[in-house]
């Protein structure tokens, strides 16, 4: 199932599927592209951060930009 | 060379391995037009003097935030500096990656594999040696917090020379970026 990163639910994994081209050089320097698996590790609320864990990393990301990056849920 | 910067991600012990490098004589000093701070200090190497700038942590050469500018805006100003790009051991993808936005520059470069107790630890293992191969520049593992490896770091940042993107990607397999 696809869904936006930022609509993850907690401990949720998948891979990322496309990321809006916008943003693409932005956050490959966090380790996030496209075929990386992520797991949902926090959501922060007031429209807070989402923290994911890419490669054993934690990476925070802003909402908006979560909002653009599409992924492959595992069910 | 007259400078050595020491570069990478947030996090990634730069400012451990400066304090190391550079000893008791660190002064700490503004940057002009921005409130983000970067320590300068001064270390020998080869019976030379020479300045150490622990340079503000970031992801990749395209600032985000005004950390990141600084950072940025250093390395171009520059031009004739050794880079150390220091890495996280235990994920070293990320770090690569600024890693190889550095030496697209054309800059010297040393790579410091730090943390490399942590990556030990938690069973990542990581083939300096290949790395080095790859990269062309030499990599150290190091452990800056316990100053394992600095050594043979300052040695070997005499041999630190510019490397080839061409040849790295001919070594690594890889294709021309499709970055947008």
């Amino acid at each position: 199932m696809e869904k936006k990163l930022s609509e993850m639910k907690y401990t949720e994994k998948g891979r990322i599927k496309e990321i809006d081209k916008s943003l693409r050089a932005q956050i490959a320097g966090m380790g996030i592209r496209e075929g990386k698996e992520v797991e949902m590790m926090t959501k922060q609320p007031i429209k807070g951060p989402v923290v994911v864990n890419v490669d054993r990393a934690n990476t925070s990301i802003g909402l908006g930009l979560a909002d653009k990056i599409i992924v492959e849920v595992e069910r | 060379m007259n400078k050595i910067l020491l570069m990478g991600q947030a996090n990634v012990g730069k400012s451990a391995l400066f304090n190391r490098l550079a000893g008791a004589r660190v002064t700490e000093s503004n940057y002009p037009g921005t409130t983000v701070d970067f320590a300068k200090g001064r270390m020998r190497l080869d019976h030379e003097d020479v300045e150490i700038i622990d340079v503000p942590g970031t992801f990749s050469l395209e600032p985000k935030d005004r950390a990141e500018e600084v950072a940025v805006k250093m390395l171009d100003e520059e031009k004739d500096a050794l880079v150390v790009c220091i890495i996280d051991s235990s994920k070293v993808e990320r770090g690569l990656y600024l890693a190889l936005e550095i030496i697209e520059r054309g800059c010297p470069m040393v790579v410091a594999l730090n943390m490399w107790d942590v990556a030990k630890n938690s069973n990542v293992k990581v083939d300096a040696k290949k790395l080095e191969q790859i990269l062309g520049v030499p990599v150290v593992p190091t452990v800056a917090t316990r100053g394992e490896g600095l050594k043979e770091l300052v040695l070997r940042m005499k041999k630190a020379a510019p490397a080839d993107i061409e040849k790295i990607m001919e070594k690594a397999g890889g294709k021309s970026g499709t970055h947008s």
